[in-house]
Formats: C-alpha cells, structure tokens, sequence
C-alpha cells in the first residue's frame, strides 16, 4: 500500500511517499509556490499530484499548521502535533521520549509515553524561539545558517526576550568588537535559553529533536547536557509529512 | 440528628450509630455556589496559596455553614488535615481525629476502628447493624456501577456522584436510598452506548467534574471510578467485620494494595485508558511516578487545582490523548 503525507508548514511544503513502511520519495517546496503552482482553487484546494510529479496513493494524509489551508481536496487531515509525535515514533522506535520540533515560525514540545501524546507545549507568538531567529540573525552576522550553528563555546550575553531587540543588542556586541565566534554562539545560546522552559515540565531522559533547527549542532549540544541522550532524527524537517504516511498506513485503512 | 462534618470517607457506620448526621465537607464545598469564595476565606485566613484547593474549601465550608464538629482523617489521606484540624479548633471547632493506620492488618485497624467507636460511645452491635444497613444502600451504588461498565448505560458522572456521596449518604441514609432508587429504575430503561473508547479515571476525586462530559465529545466514556467505587465499599460483602471492611478498602494504604485493585478493574472492564486526576500540591501528585510505571494501559496525568472547570490546556492534552488512543483502538499502531 502506497501513502502519501504532506506536511503544510509555514516556509515549506513537505511531502512523503510511503510504501511499505518505507520512505521510497521525499520533498519539499516552498510554501507560496506550492499554493501558487502544484493547487487549483476550486471547491477546495485540490492539489495536482501529477505537476507535483507524485503518482496516486492509496491513502493521502495532510497535515501542517492551522486547518482550513491544510484541508486539501481526496486528503484525510489530521492534527499537526500527532503528525509529529507519529513521525518520530517511527523514526526512532520509541514509545516514550520527549519530541522537540522547532520549525520556521512554531515550536512545539511533546512528552510521548507508552506511543501516546500525554502534554504538549505549543510556542506559535514567539518569533524568538523559532528557526527564523536564527536566519535573521545569521544575516546580520553575515553568516551562513550552517557555519552559525557550528558555534557554541563562551557564548556571548544576549538577554533580550524579543528578536527584534534581540537584533539591536547583537548589532552592540559587534560594535564592542566581539568575536565572530562568540557572537555566533551568543546567537545559538540565547535560542536555547529560550527553548528550555518549554521542555521543563516534561519528565524523561531521552530527547527527540526535528524541525530545521535539529541541524544546528551549537543547540543539540546545549540540550545535550540537559538529557541522558538526544536523538536527531534523520529527516527532522520531514517528521510531519513522514508521521501522516505513518498515520494512514496504520490507521485509515 | 446533629451534623458532624468529615474530610473523607470514615467508618460512617459509628457516626451513624451514635445519631450524628455526617456531612462530607469536600461534596459541601465542591457543590456550593459559591465554593471559590469558600477558597478565598481560607487564603484570606492564611492558608497558603501554594496548598490543596480541597482543604481550603473544607475550611471555608465549615465557617460558612455553620458546622461545629469535625472528623478528619490525619493519616491515609492527608497530612495538611492535621493543620487544618488546629486551625479549626482554634476557631472553635471540635475535631475528632482518625488515623487509618499506616500498617495494613487486620489487628491495626481493629484498633483504630474501636478508639473512634469508644470516642462516640457506640458499642459493637450497633454499628455491625448500622454497617448491615448502610451496605444495603451500598449495593445500590454497585448497581449504578454495574449499569456504567457492563450495561453501557449509566454515564462516568453518574458513576462518579452516586458512588462519591456513599462517604456521608447525604446524611440521610432512607431518603439516599430512594435517591439511588429511582436513579437505577431511569438508567435501567435506557438504551445502551455505542462502542466507544473505555476509560478509567484513578486518584483523588476530581474539582473538575466536567471532565466527565468533556471526554465524550471525543467517543470515550469513564467507565471507572477507582477512589469513588471505593468509597462505596464494593467489597463489602466478602468482609465479616467493620474491622475486615475497613481493612478491604484501598485508598488510605499503600500504592501497591491499590495499584493491584486497579489493575484487576481495567481488565475486567476492558480499559483502553486511565486518567490520573492529581490535585496540584497533594503528596499523590508523587505518587503518579509509580503509578505510570506499574500500569501498563496509557495513562494521562490531569492536575487540577482551584477551578472546578477543565483550562484549555487541559483540554488540549485530554483531546491529543484520545485522538491518539482512538487510532491505536482503531487501528493496529
């Protein structure tokens, strides 16, 4: 049986061919031109799956942010936080952990026990804490989003809670004549500093992380002193997409 | 008959006996009106703002209703009972206290269970009488029971306030028992529930009782109660004694006595789930360590405090829960 997942995020569409349990296509598109040139607007949003050059599924599953633009035409929807809390339940093979998915404009912290979403945190107001942060601030850095990432020793003191502020007190850093190095890190810290609250209700060892910002190595290793073990999974930014195939193929049929 | 107010289910049978009219002060607080005010006079009082909700609203609900005697239970259910019980005192009030002994034997509770009878001046035969009596009543709330888990037809709350009022009777035992009554006879006729998501609710009864209805929008039911079913003692008739009755009843003893009757309800009713209520700032709150560990059905832990309805966080966990206990009923995750 073949599944079809797409995930509609706020930068990116992510879609997931499933077969047999197994991932056999992965992609994504940007968001607007997803909406611009793979959907017709008509009765719905029906999505064309040939431009999208993805051949007919047995089951199609979306899911992504907010309900009404991820309710395509043929396509089951589901909650965005159990699309995730599935993708990583397959890609780890865990049952219980906890899920960090920070993506473009949203996070959300999961506990998972015994396969079941138990309490969730959701961060949708602050861009602070979102992937974006990072992209801003490795502009004014000049700074590639790879290279920013790879810093995370003697960070420097960013205390701002705002991004925008968070934009003015880096610019002062720079002007002091820190290194490039501990601004980067600075950068990382404070996304970190801003992440942690969300996780600290949660009770377990093992944290799962997905959504862009799993590649930032600065961060991983922060979160790294805080749990037994950290786990990235190897398709973070596909976990929605690849737990809506994992949905249908277990669930809807 | 003079009302005498408890902090949880006693042997009701010696209050009873010796002509009181006990009055659970937990189902006064909850049911009034008026019970955030009730939590207000405690904290105005000084009761910390980080302690239970139940124990402020008992306090307000005594002042408030003018009761004057009290028995409270400073061991098995409490401990912020035995301060509860000083300042009460020291507003005039008479407490009793009883302590459900920390050592689970016949013996122990023979003792404790005489202390208090010696302290109302009852003998033996008439509580044994009283307890005869108070168990047909007792049967009753098995039956709505019953009519919950095997019948389909009773609803969670139902399940949750026939059984819950067994602490005091309502302080009239004849007029609970017609109450119960013509309950079964209205459940009875009804047509049975569809197929649905079975749950179990465990811990300290809940300040939030909506849940009961909040979790049928998603297809489950509360098909169990363990703390309430408790306090209608369904073990009754395998216990000869008072002694023996108050000794088969789980919740004042230890966690592995209860986890063992749990775990016997939720195959006999074929759980699919558990919600453990806690109530912020209770010692019970640490006890849902073990309690996730030893039970191996999905269990989500729910933390009420001063609010008697469900916050939309609460509800957003409760609806991520049944959603994805639903699948996994439904499908072969």
């Amino acid at each position: 049986m073949k599944a079809l997942g797409i995930d509609l995020g706020s930068r990116e569409v992510k879609t997931v061919v499933m077969e047999d349990d197994r991932i056999v296509d992965k992609f994504k598109v940007s968001t607007m031109s997803f909406y611009r040139d793979y959907c017709k607007f008509s009765e719905g949003i029906v999505v064309d799956l040939k431009k999208l050059n993805v051949a007919e599924a047995d089951v199609k599953i979306s899911t992504g942010y907010g309900r009404n633009n991820t309710d395509l035409n043929e396509f089951e929807v589901i909650n965005e936080v159990k699309a995730h809390a599935y993708g990583a339940i397959y890609q780890t093979g865990l049952k219980n952990f906890i899920l960090l998915d920070v993506g473009g404009q949203d996070v959300k912290a999961v506990q998972i026990e015994k396969g079941l979403i138990t309490d969730l945190e959701l961060n949708e107001k602050c861009a602070a804490s979102c992937g974006r942060y990072l992209e801003n601030m490795a502009k004014v850095l000049e700074v590639s989003l790879e290279e920013l990432s790879t810093y995370s020793n003697n960070p420097v003191d960013l205390n701002s809670t705002c991004a925008v502020f968070s934009e003015s007190e880096l610019i002062g850093k720079i002007a002091e004549g820190v290194e490039v190095e501990r601004l980067c890190a600075g950068v990382n810290y404070s996304m970190y500093r801003r992440l942690k609250p969300l996780l600290t209700g949660f009770k377990g060892h093992k944290l799962v992380i997905s959504g862009g910002v799993a590649f930032n190595r600065a961060i991983r290793e922060y979160l790294a002193r805080d749990y037994d073990e950290v786990i990235t999974l190897d398709y973070p930014q596909y976990n929605g997409a690849i737990g809506s195939c994992y949905f249908g193929r277990k669930v809807s049929n | 008959m003079e009302k005498i107010g408890i902090t949880t289910t006693i042997p009701v049978e010696i209050l009873f006996a010796a002509g009181y009219k006990p009055i659970d002060l937990n189902n006064l607080f909850i049911t009034a009106d008026d019970y955030a005010q009730y939590i207000e006079l405690a904290e105005k009082d000084g009761f910390p703002k980080s302690s239970c909700a139940w124990i402020k609203g008992m306090y307000g609900a005594c002042l408030e209703n003018g009761i004057d005697r009290v028995v409270s239970v400073v061991e098995g259910d409490c401990s912020d009972t035995e301060a509860l019980n000083e300042v009460l005192e020291a507003r005039g009030i008479a407490t009793y206290p009883f302590a459900y002994p920390y050592q689970h034997d016949l013996t122990a509770v023979q003792r404790v269970v005489n202390n208090f009878r010696e302290l109302f001046a009852v003998g033996l035969d008439k509580v044994e009488k009283m307890r005869n009596r108070l168990n047909e009543v007792r049967s009753l709330a098995h039956e709505i029971d019953r009519l919950t888990w095997q019948e389909n037809k009773a609803t969670g709350f139902e399940n949750h306030l026939y059984q819950i009022n067994c602490s005091d009777f309502k302080g009239d035992i004849d007029a609970y028992q017609e109450e119960l009554e013509a309950k079964i006879a209205e459940i009875e006729v009804r047509e049975p529930r569809e197929k649905q998501l079975r749950l179990g609710y465990i811990g300290v009864p809940p300040m939030t009782a909506d849940i009961y209805q909040y979790v049928t929008d998603f297809s489950a039911a509360i098909v169990y109660n363990e703390v309430q079913r408790e306090f209608a003692f369904p073990r009754f008739e395998e216990a000869d004694s008072i002694y023996q009755q108050y000794l088969d009843y789980t919740y004042p003893y230890n966690l592995e006595f209860r986890l063992a009757e749990i775990k016997k309800e939720v195959a006999k009713r074929e759980l699919d789930g558990i919600i453990h209520y806690t109530q912020a700032f209770c010692h019970r709150e640490i006890e849902d360590i073990v309690m996730k560990d030893k039970l191996e059905v999905p269990t989500l832990t729910i933390r009420g405090d001063k609010s008697r309805e469900l916050d939309s966080r609460m509800e957003l966990r409760l609806e991520a829960f049944l959603d994805m206990l639903g699948d996994m009923k439904g499908g072969s995750l």
